[in-house]
């Protein structure tokens, strides 16, 4: 009988824990997307990758300690000698939550979804790169084949735009799938109300994690994304108990935040193309490289991230996050903040002021810049800055706040003198999206036949010291060249309530393992 | 009525064709390639981002373009957007009830308030109150409303913590929204009430009334007020003709859904069919709301039913 007794204490106690989660287990997590598309395989934003992370299982992993690549839905893969075929053999205890299993053909099914014109991808796709086709080898192997080499493929299938989500789900819902996403992640995506707010619930199966992960299942039973699109509500949303975790805070906000004993604040460097200014250099004066430098030496960086950034952000010395492999710390020592010698690089193109107006002119012309810049990311900040230190050498500058699209059309015919942008990637084959003469982002307006060979060796190279070697002499000849004006490294400021412990990031910097994530419950 | 009403519904149709035209006409003179907005971060090369606006129909003659889009849109159909691959139609449907919710209570607010100010003014015209209820109007007229939307969650949420500063859900989360937009509706109310009311209660009737012996109250409320609605009737539809097609500031400052934010981001993806769909959308509120404050004001004031005929 008592024996009996404590049996069904047990199962009460067991049923209690299986039931309704309680509401302390629970994390709100906010996030600066608007009400956009959030179907990794079709959608492009960083935001959308913040909750779906956790929803979506991938092949591999990347470990942002050693940056290499660890088991995660393959157990292992390997690369042909030609780089042209992977292999992936995949784990077999693997289901989605919708209880369709994984294997070789769900693999199948995803890249094919991806790869399908009807679907018109806007990221996905493109990380494949020069993809072929796959072959389902058997129910637990599957190669891909590529048209051409393509190293950074393996950094791909390690993030969420590739996850691997159910075939059953998908075919199901169709248009609507974003709604209602399935994939075999640590948590289940439960709800989606777009705009307003995106739930995940904690799988309580999952044991098929990552090594990078530190936990077998999540520590928490629900987490409450809610978007916070105007940076100014941000911190107030978090201090009023709104949000637990918010991405992005304004600059301004971290010292107050960083000085209430409730909230800290963990910035995540992000590895990538470093916010830069591209010098158009085929546009007078610009095709002078002695005026390119002269801006450079004219540019108090640190005076800029100072006062637009108080000091959260590292400055940047070349096109690459420092933390992104493959940086060369060479570039620290190129363009030192020297007006002195931005004068006699402007003078030596004879640019002086004939007729003492404060304002530099060479044959009765004033020297000039027009500036675009976009409206986010503090560009507008950073551009006026940079008016102002310009300005005291004599530079005119003409800025102008764009929209994206306007941007692009702008810059695509040439119209800039200078405009800036900044992306993020864990792998240094960004450089190629900016600096080959055929890339969408050639900003510079650059056409030099040792970066185009040297990005497109290194794209295709396999072995990373020799593709560091590569990234590394492509940073020098852009900084020799003088083709950007580097400001800083881009860093997500996550404002975190002190209840909140274990929070930590994917190598791309933006996307939290939520798995490992716990709450203290009062 | 029946007859007028028909007459309004036929015009509707040419004001929505005419909607729907303009903003196609718009969408073709703004700069900026969709396509290379969608794909260019993404590493997609030149040919691939040709393929994808030759596949969005970008690349199509421009009558091609519009006579597609008309007949689609005669068939009821908004189309897929760019950026989220899913149905217009239920897009906006979604962003729908918060943004109603909004533009209702803010109305109300506005309404309220703005009456209050307006009749108060008028009432106790070229004293300190005329001056201050004037004042107070000028300054919810011209006080933006990402600023006093801060300011406002800055105050009753974070030092007093009486509401939520963000979200949606019940009322709690409506009061901030809908006072700071309401607040923001009401300056321009109360300045028309104010000078419809001095100017109405010159008029010879209400001499007479008052000659008769009913109260200033009575005559007010009876006869000046019933006339001088009409014309704040209509700038309250224009508002809420304009609030029913988003009002994006306030959604980004509170955090919620609703039309504005969705117009925004379609605005800068030129995801060319959400654009078109939400200004449709926007042309039809306003027809429908500025249809329905008509019939009202020919019933508040039959006089007007005359110029009908």
């Amino acid at each position: 009988m008592r024996r009996l007794l404590l049996s069904l204490a047990l199962l009460s106690t067991l049923l209690a824990g299986c039931g309704a989660p309680p509401p302390s287990g629970r994390i709100v997590y906010g996030l600066t997307l608007a009400p956009s598309g959030i179907d990794p395989h079709v959608n492009a934003s960083s935001e959308l990758g913040i909750p779906l992370t956790s929803v979506y299982d991938t092949l591999i992993y990347q470990d942002p300690a050693t940056g290499e690549f660890v088991p995660g839905l393959a157990e292992r893969w390997n690369v042909s000698a030609d780089g042209l075929v992977y292999t992936f053999y995949l784990r077999q205890d693997v289901t989605f939550h919708d209880g369709t299993p994984f294997n070789a053909e769900a693999v199948h099914f995803n890249l094919a979804r991806i790869t399908s014109p009807d679907l018109a991808s806007q990221k996905a796709r493109f990380m494949l790169g020069p993809y072929e086709r796959t072959e389902v080898v058997d129910d637990y192997t599957i190669r891909i084949h590529l048209n051409e080499p393509f190293a950074p493929l393996l950094e791909a299938l390690s993030q969420v735009y590739l996850g691997m989500a159910s075939p059953a789900a998908v075919e199901k819902w169709g248009d609507e799938y974003q709604l209602h996403q399935v994939g075999s992640g640590p948590f289940e995506f439960a709800e989606y109300v777009p705009g307003d707010h995106l739930l995940l619930r904690r799988n309580p199966d999952y044991n098929w994690g990552p090594s990078v992960y530190q936990h077998e299942t999540a520590q928490v039973d629900e987490i409450e994304f809610r978007f916070f699109t105007d940076p100014a509500t941000r911190s107030p949303a978090l201090e009023t108990g709104e949000a637990d975790v918010m991405g992005e805070i304004p600059p301004q906000d971290v010292a107050r935040l960083g000085a209430s004993s409730d909230f800290r604040v963990e910035p995540a460097p992000i590895p990538g193309a470093s916010l830069m200014f591209f010098m158009n250099t085929t546009r007078p004066p610009l095709d002078d490289i002695r005026v390119r430098q002269a801006l450079l030496y004219g540019t108090d960086r640190q005076a800029i991230v100072s006062t637009v950034f108080r000091d959260t952000s590292p400055v940047a010395y070349g096109p690459l996050a420092a933390v992104t492999w493959g940086y060369d710390q060479a570039v620290q020592d190129y363009y030192p903040y020297d007006p002195a010698q931005a004068r006699a690089l402007l003078a030596e193109a004879s640019w002086s002021d004939s007729d003492g107006d404060g304002a530099l002119d060479r044959n009765g012309e004033p020297l000039a810049l027009d500036l675009y810049l976009m409206g986010w990311g503090s560009m507008p900040e950073v551009g006026q800055l940079l008016a102002a230190q310009w300005a005291e050498l004599g530079i005119g500058v003409n800025s102008q706040v764009v929209s994206y699209p306007e941007a692009l059309a702008a810059a695509d015919e040439g119209k800039h003198h200078l405009i800036p942008f900044n992306l993020s990637g864990s792998d240094p084959d960004i450089l190629r999206k900016f600096f080959h003469s055929q890339a969408g982002f050639n900003w510079a307006k650059s056409s030099d036949a040792d970066l185009d060979s040297w990005l497109e060796a290194a794209a295709q190279t396999s072995d990373r010291a020799e593709r560091a070697a590569l990234y590394s002499q492509v940073q020098r000849q852009v900084m020799d060249q003088a083709l950007v004006v580097p400001i800083r490294d881009y860093v997500n400021l996550n404002g975190v309530n002190n209840k909140v412990q274990g929070l930590h990031f994917d190598a791309q910097g933006w996307f939290p393992w939520l798995i490992d994530a716990t709450v203290e419950t009062e | 009525m029946i007859k007028y009403i028909g007459r309004r519904l036929t015009q509707s149709a040419f004001v929505l064709w005419l909607a729907a035209t303009l903003a196609f006409i718009a969408l073709q003179l703004t700069p900026g390639d969709p396509a290379q907005a969608l794909l260019a971060a993404s590493g997609a090369t030149p040919e691939q981002i040709a393929a994808r606006r030759a596949q969005l129909g970008l690349d199509d003659p421009i009558m091609a373009q519009y006579a597609h889009y008309l007949l689609a849109l005669a068939q009821g159909n908004l189309g897929q957007s760019w950026l989220h691959g899913r149905s217009v139609g239920q897009m906006i449907l979604e962003q729908l009830p918060p943004t109603v919710e909004l533009a209702l209570a803010a109305t109300m607010v506005g309404i309220i308030l703005g009456l209050m100010l307006g009749i108060l003014a008028a009432l106790r015209r070229s004293t300190w109150l005329d001056t201050a209820a004037t004042a107070i109007a000028v300054l919810g007229l011209s006080t933006p409303t990402y600023w006093s939307g801060i300011l406002a969650i800055l105050l009753f949420s974070l030092r007093l913590g009486w509401l939520p500063a963000t979200g949606e859900g019940g009322l709690r989360h409506l009061v901030l929204p809908a006072l700071v937009l309401g607040v923001a509706l009401s300056g321009s109310i109360a300045r028309l009430t104010r000078a419809r009311l001095v100017q109405v209660m010159e008029e010879q009737f209400v001499l007479a009334a008052r000659a008769r012996g009913l109260s200033s109250c009575r005559v007010l409320i009876v006869h000046v007020l019933r006339l001088a609605l009409p014309p704040t009737l209509t700038v309250v539809a224009l508002q809420l003709g304009f609030l029913l097609s988003g009002a994006v500031v306030t959604e980004s400052v509170f955090s919620r859904r609703g039309l504005g934010k969705l117009a925004v981001e379609a605005i800068v993806w030129r995801d060319l069919p959400v654009i078109r769909g939400v200004v449709l959308f926007g042309a039809v509120a306003y027809v429908l709301v500025n249809l329905t404050v008509d019939v009202i004001q020919i019933w508040l004031d039959p006089r007007l039913q005359d110029g009908l005929s």
